[in-house]
């Protein structure tokens, strides 16, 4: 996608972030809602000074929001559903998993290698946050119910 | 007195001077990883912080800065690749040196070099901060405000290639810092009868999210599956010599200067410190050609002038709240964990933490000298070995835990993964980061000094204007977002 359509669409975006914002602040009452109301307006102006920018000089060059898709999504991808089994599997299961199918998911191939450093790694991150700081970390579903 | 020996007690106490040596030690290995920077490591060791003593949590703070400013110098040298955006100049005659053999001697130059340019901005720091401070006792909630105001329109239009942009990620910053109950009338703003968003947005949340997701995705479209092999990290042993270290302290009088006069710019970064302390040392010099070919100035002019930069960007933090750069912008966040407020009372009101930090910078640049040594360099060096695909799980599973730990809950580990790929976006769309996050910090202040002047002028807005140290600082915050205006303007006329 051009630089120009890129700017136009972000501009766009806060414009109407803006007026929507601007639009339930005018709902709060009294002094509350002048402040993130004005602010609202602020964000709006300036989106549509980038949008308007980018028509009328905006560049038609290509420019690159994902350098490498299929990497970048895939490490999105696996963080969310880490993120997502962290409540059901409990924290430390979770990361073993991630620290353990993350690389292999990027073409790293050293089985053993990944085994050594996933368990140093996670009995590192166990040692500093559960034994020495005592912070209370999600447990797995079956040992919290 | 009585502030300088409670200060000193602070400082060293077991827990602080624990937390910069640990620090600097993990700092200089951050700096060392291609890929992990200063601001994605203070960002995850924020949360950490939560429990701690503010002098160890700072303490820490200023170890992981310093540290990873000479760690970037490593892989700068040995493999020409920066381990941090401010050590891209260290490379230019840092890398010739070690392709003809002088790794050590190159890495040697830049340890001393930036110690001696850390100290120096430290030194700047202590004499220039309280004696800015001094000046804000004038303040009333009308300058506060404009304080603010001034600080989210240098960082968003400093910061960045398009001020158009900065001063909206500035603005979206404030926004979102009006999210949660008002503080003044109770009523809560953009909740959406979410009961955990009634406290607001969490900074450090946001912070992690912003500045450490980015580069792990980073990392992972780079899909290092290698590391280096050992034989590119090998150091050989190489003592530098009386005579050159002396020629080179007009080049560290020189770059400490730049540095802490870039430091305490807003928006200006160690990169650029670095650049144009080569620069300078490269056009006073009897022989400029041999820069860039491995001459030992050009290594010592861009680390004194990159480190240099760091104290000094606390400068506008600690006085007026107005970070300097990112990682300033960090420090107030580190604070605010700690209860205090950043802006022109936080001086005043602690002036023991403040101080205490400033010598912890102090000591954390001259700790350089210590966890820097040759020795050291060469087990930072091994780091590199590492592949960055490893890195990729190990840095999220760390923000998560960080992330969690705040306030023991799932839903902050979705906000931090949005903010994450909102940043990342955000970025390759040359929206900056920082003004977003100085929006967060500043935004509080901003609107509560506002409302206050508006409450004691009774609604009258030129309270805002005609008191002459606000009308100077009202003045300063237009010029500076008109100013970049004004002058694209006239090139495209030109």
């Amino acid at each position: 996608m051009t630089e120009r359509r890129q700017d136009i669409i972000l501009g766009g975006v806060f414009a109407a972030t803006g007026l929507s914002a601007a639009y339930i602040a005018a709902g709060y009452r009294g002094a509350s809602g002048i402040y993130p109301m004005s602010l609202g307006y602020v964000i709006a102006i300036l989106g549509a000074i980038v949008a308007i920018k980018a028509m009328l000089r905006g560049s038609s060059e290509p420019r690159e929001i994902i350098r490498k898709a299929p990497q970048a999504l895939l490490t999105v991808g696996i963080g969310a559903i880490y993120l997502a089994l962290v409540p059901i599997l409990g924290f430390y299961i979770a990361s073993a998993l991630l620290v353990l199918t993350l690389p292999a998911a990027l073409g790293f191939r050293r089985l053993l290698f990944t085994f050594v450093t996933a368990a140093i790694f996670v009995g590192i991150v166990w040692v500093i946050f559960s034994v020495i700081l005592e912070k209370p970390l999600p447990m797995p579903v079956w040992i919290s119910y | 007195m009585e502030l300088i020996s409670q200060i000193f007690g602070g400082v060293f106490a077991f827990g602080p001077i624990a937390a910069m040596i640990g620090a600097s030690i993990l700092g200089v290995f951050i700096g060392a990883l291609p890929g992990l920077n200063p601001v994605m490591a203070i960002a995850l060791l924020l949360p950490l912080t939560y429990s701690m003593e503010p002098l160890v949590a700072l303490g820490m703070v200023a170890g992981i800065y310093n540290g990873s400013m000479y760690g970037g110098a490593i892989p700068a040298i040995l493999l020409r690749i920066p381990g941090t955006p401010a050590a891209i100049a260290t490379t230019f005659d840092g890398f010739p040196m070690a392709q003809r053999g002088e790794a050590s001697r190159a890495l040697k130059i830049a340890c001393w070099s930036s110690a001696i340019g850390g100290t120096a901005s430290a030194i700047a720091l202590m004499t220039i901060g309280p004696v800015l401070a001094r000046a804000t006792l004038y303040f009333g909630p009308a300058e506060y405000f404009w304080v603010a105001m001034f600080g989210m329109a240098s960082i968003g239009v400093m910061v960045g290639k398009d001020a158009v942009k900065g001063l909206m990620a500035a603005a979206f910053g404030l926004l979102l810092g009006t999210v949660g109950l008002d503080q003044l009338s109770g009523t809560p703003r953009f909740t959406f009868g979410e009961v955990w968003l009634l406290s607001g947005l969490d900074l450090i949340v946001i912070l992690v999210g912003l500045y450490a997701l980015p580069p792990v995705i980073a990392l992972a479209e780079d899909r290092d599956l290698k590391g280096l092999s050992a034989s590119a990290l090998k150091l050989e042993s190489v003592k530098v010599p009386w005579g050159e270290v002396r020629s080179m302290v007009p080049t560290w009088l020189r770059s400490s200067l730049i540095g802490i006069s870039v430091g305490i710019l807003p928006g200006a970064g160690g990169n650029i410190a670095a650049f144009l302390s080569y620069n300078a040392a490269k056009s006073t010099s009897d022989d400029p050609e041999s820069f860039g070919k491995g001459n030992p100035l050009g290594v010592a002019a861009a680390e004194c002038g990159n480190n240099a930069d760091n104290a000094a960007s606390m400068i506008p933090a600690l006085t007026l709240g107005i970070p300097g750069n990112v990682i300033a912008a960090l420090v107030l966040g580190a604070l605010m964990i700690h209860g205090l407020q950043p802006g022109p009372q936080l001086f005043h009101q602690n002036p023991g933490l403040v101080g205490g930090f400033m010598v912890q910078m102090l000591l954390t640049s001259l700790l350089i000298l210590a966890v820097g040594g040759a020795a050291a360099t060469r087990i930072f060096a091994q780091v590199q070995r590492l592949p960055g695909v490893m890195l990729v799980p190990m840095i999220l599973v760390l923000m998560a835990v960080g992330v969690y730990v705040i306030n023991g809950r799932v839903i902050d580990l979705w906000v931090m993964f949005a903010a994450g790929i909102a940043g990342y976006v955000l970025e390759k769309l040359d929206v900056p980061l920082a003004p977003i996050v100085l929006g967060l910090i500043l935004g509080p202040m901003a609107e509560q000094s506002v409302r206050r002047a508006l409450l004691i002028s009774r609604g009258d807005p030129t309270e805002l204007f005609t008191r002459p140290l606000s009308a100077v600082i009202a003045l300063a915050t237009i010029g500076l977002i008109v100013w970049p205006m004004l002058r694209a303007w006239k090139r495209r006329r030109a």
